[in-house]
């Protein structure tokens, strides 16, 4: 059962595989899934482990499970109005309703919401009549207008309610494996298990319940919630870095924590060795590893080809410095580095290139600038400096915010990106260039 | 057996229904259960509650940059283990001397390695059935810290180090574990695996209010009006460090104390706002913030 989940789930960036199926068959033994909510609540446990995971969960869940298929940018209300899966299941309602009422699209949708994300936890919450959520809320009338749909919601009153506490392992799998199959023929259009004992508690001939509230609808609004931010989709890891994408270079960055060996004195095992000798201790040293990290950033800040992306990286570097607290320098050139940088952002104070590699060699050099320049103004000095810097620095990389599938259209980065490895300034890019510059260092170590 | 039934939070703390659920879920699979979300958002509260409200024995180990598995589970008292053997030596020299004092190891016997064993708090939770154990702020660890706690989390069995002892436990009884993080280190994938992942969303006004009113009883609803309205907004800004639920009820703790009217007027004048906002750019943008639009702050910031 479910044996195409991991493969489907898989299509949506989710880290889904054989050990998912495992969990999910161990919740449904447990008890744990018994509506389709909780088989919500459970795989999103189970796959979701970061919240920008939370976006394709939910559309892979309404893809595999509803046959609901949410587009970049939809509203989950518009995505569900249009699928057939909700056509089928407002017939079946508004048979089952004898229809005493008139019922808004938004109203349907929210019963639709309702029923799809109604967990066994609501159902035993309400029979137990211990839900937290039922209390009546004055303050509610204040709010926005806008939020009156959401607060409708909460107060809707669900007339009947199936009891599913009772129903069988075996009851459940049939059901699940009716789903499935649903699944496999949906180019058939056949979507009408819904109400048959598909997602439906009113399907299932439970007890009926009345005047049971359902509250909080949680599941429902969460859903909405989560296709309606960004926050909950994972950024693009190959643009350009910007406001969106920062922490996420930052994140990449991270990598390039490394850790310094010392030398400390190693009393356990001084002491073992000790009593082997039968009482006489010499002391036993061991190497202890510290972080520690020591940064150079030289920035291009000339001309207006690289105006928008100094701030950004400024900020990056700046959190990385405050995230980590660690040695950081920052200097600037204009287009190339000759055989000066400077240290403040007009490029009025001047260091030189021969006292820059005076500095220790276990600093990370980041080279950021576009490389773009007239070719008259990469000369002999400018290439002679940044052999100089990348044979002191070892770990010198070159960030370049020119989309890399231009670079091979302008001759200076031709020429510079066999002097310094380039890599392109995404967080993508950054997390490369920390790994290549690590393998670096690892291999020098060697030596 | 262990406690599997549904909790939803006690009179003093309300646990989010999504993530009682995700708790649950985790208790009954006998797998931890990774909280993620805002700073001041109960990560920490969680654990701690249950522990209390269903009388359960509870082991904390809050991570720092220089935890390790030896203290989270177990470590050998090297020294302890020394002092133990040359004192015996001594004696056996006293003996022969004639002397009859000895000296004393308190019943710790460097025969019986078990003794030098210190248990950590992940050694004694799994010694004591259907316990809390509470895995604080595992991002600050050293990075292979989570991978070191991969075999432990997925056998559950720990090998004491030099006495080689094994503590076991079964599933049924193992003990409640929950383990948080702030993000700022990316945890192992491996690591998460292992775990039922759970991040918590901010809580919306409606919830923060049962949260406030769960803190502070009696206080008058006209003023948590007027502060949620103003948090809210505060949050909108876009700040470097957005107030949490503890801000708030730090605030309001503040100026409840005073009688209504004046205690709006105050949440007005943003009066104590440094329990609300933490870092100096911030209050700068505030100021900003009201210097540029004070009427529409002020309209934001006061009932209808």
């Amino acid at each position: 059962m479910f044996e195409t989940l991991p493969e489907r789930f898989r299509e949506y960036g989710l880290a889904a595989d054989v050990r998912t199926l495992l969990l999910l068959n161990k919740s449904m033994e447990k008890g744990l899934v018994k509506t389709l909510g909780d088989l919500y609540n459970v795989l999103k446990g189970v796959v979701v482990k970061d919240p920008e995971m939370m976006g394709p969960f939910t559309k892979a869940y309404y893809d595999y499970f509803l046959n609901i298929k949410i587009e970049n940018g939809d509203k989950l209300s518009d995505a569900i109005a249009r699928s057939e899966t909700f056509k089928k299941w407002r017939e079946d309602f508004i048979k089952r309703e004898k229809l005493n009422k008139e019922y808004s699209l938004d109203e349907l949708i929210n019963r639709f919401l309702d029923e799809v994300h109604l967990t066994s936890y609501d159902i035993q919450s309400i029979i137990s009549g211990k839900d937290i959520f039922d209390n009546d809320n004055p303050y509610l009338e204040d709010n926005d207008p806008q939020n009156l749909g959401d607060n409708e919601a909460t107060k809707r009153h669900l007339d009947k309610m199936a009891d599913y506490s009772d129903l069988s392992l075996e009851e459940l799998m049939k059901r699940m494996e009716e789903i499935a199959k649903q699944q496999k023929s949906k180019h058939s259009g056949g979507s009408h298990w819904i109400g048959t004992g598909g997602i439906s508690p009113y399907g299932h001939g439970g007890a009926a319940r009345d005047g049971i509230r359902v509250g909080g609808t949680g599941g429902g609004k969460m859903a909405r919630k989560v296709l309606n931010d960004r926050k909950f989709f994972p950024v693009d890891m190959d643009s350009i870095i910007n406001d969106k994408n920062v922490d996420a270079a930052l994140a990449s960055l991270k990598g390039i924590i490394e850790e310094s060996a010392h030398e400390k004195l190693d009393v356990p095992h001084t002491i073992k060795e000790g009593l082997k000798r039968g009482g006489l201790f010499i002391p036993e040293i061991k190497n202890v590893s510290q972080e520690k990290l020591q940064v150079i950033l030289l920035i291009d800040n000339g001309g207006y080809s690289m105006d928008p992306y100094v701030y950004t990286i400024r900020e990056l570097f700046k959190k990385m410095k405050t995230r980590f607290a660690h040695d950081l320098e920052t200097y600037y050139f204009h287009n190339t580095i000759y055989d000066r940088v400077f240290s403040d952002v007009r490029r009025t104070k001047a260091v030189l290139v021969d006292r820059l590699i005076k500095k220790d060699a276990n600093y990370r050099v980041f080279v950021i600038g576009d490389a773009s320049m007239a070719p008259y103004e990469l000369n002999k000095t400018s290439l002679r400096s940044f052999k100089k810097i990348t044979k002191k620095f070892k770990k010198t990389v070159w960030l370049n915010p020119e989309p890399k599938r231009y670079w091979h259209h302008t001759f200076t980065i031709n020429v510079l990106k066999q002097v310094v490895d380039m890599y392109p300034l995404t967080p993508r890019g950054i997390e490369n260039a920390v790994k290549d510059m690590n393998r670096k260092f690892s291999s020098g170590k060697q030596k | 057996m262990a406690d599997k039934t549904f909790w939803l939070g006690s009179d003093k703390y309300l646990c989010d229904r999504e993530l009682a659920q995700a708790f649950h879920m985790s208790r009954v699979l006998g797998m931890p259960l990774l909280i993620e979300g805002e700073p001041g958002t109960g990560k920490t509260e969680l654990p701690l509650q249950y522990a209390k409200d269903l009388n359960l024995e509870l082991f904390v180990f809050p991570v720092g940059s220089k935890s390790n598995v030896e203290q989270f589970v177990a470590r050998f008292d090297h020294v302890k283990y020394l002092r133990d053997s040359q004192i015996e030596i001594l004696n056996a020299q006293r003996e022969e001397k004639g002397l009859n004092t000895k000296l004393t190891t308190g019943n710790r016997n460097p025969e019986n390695l078990s003794d030098y064993v210190i248990k950590g708090p992940a050694a004694q939770s799994f010694l004591s059935p259907n316990s809390v154990l509470l895995i604080d702020e595992i991002d600050k660890a050293p990075r292979e810290f989570p991978n070191d706690l991969l075999y432990a989390l997925s056998h559950r069995k720990f090998v004491l180090p030099e006495s080689g002892e094994v503590i076991e436990i079964s599933e049924n009884e193992m003990p409640a574990i929950v383990i948080t993080s702030n993000r700022e280190q990316e945890l192992p994938t491996a690591f998460k695996g292992r775990c039922i992942y759970h991040y918590i969303h901010f809580p919306e006004a409606d919830i923060m209010r049962e949260i406030i009113t769960k803190h502070y009883p009696k206080i008058d609803n006209k003023i948590v009006d007027v502060a949620m309205d103003v948090f809210y907004h505060l949050r909108n800004v876009g700040l470097e460090r957005a107030p949490t639920t503890r801000e708030i009820l730090n605030w309001l703790k503040y100026v409840k104390q005073f009688a209504q009217k004046e205690a709006i007027e105050k949440i007005e004048n943003l009066e104590g706002i440094g329990a609300l906002v933490k870092t100096q750019t911030d209050l700068e943008k505030i100021q900003k913030h009201i210097l540029r639009d004070p009427q529409d702050f002020k309209r934001r910031s006061t009932p209808n």
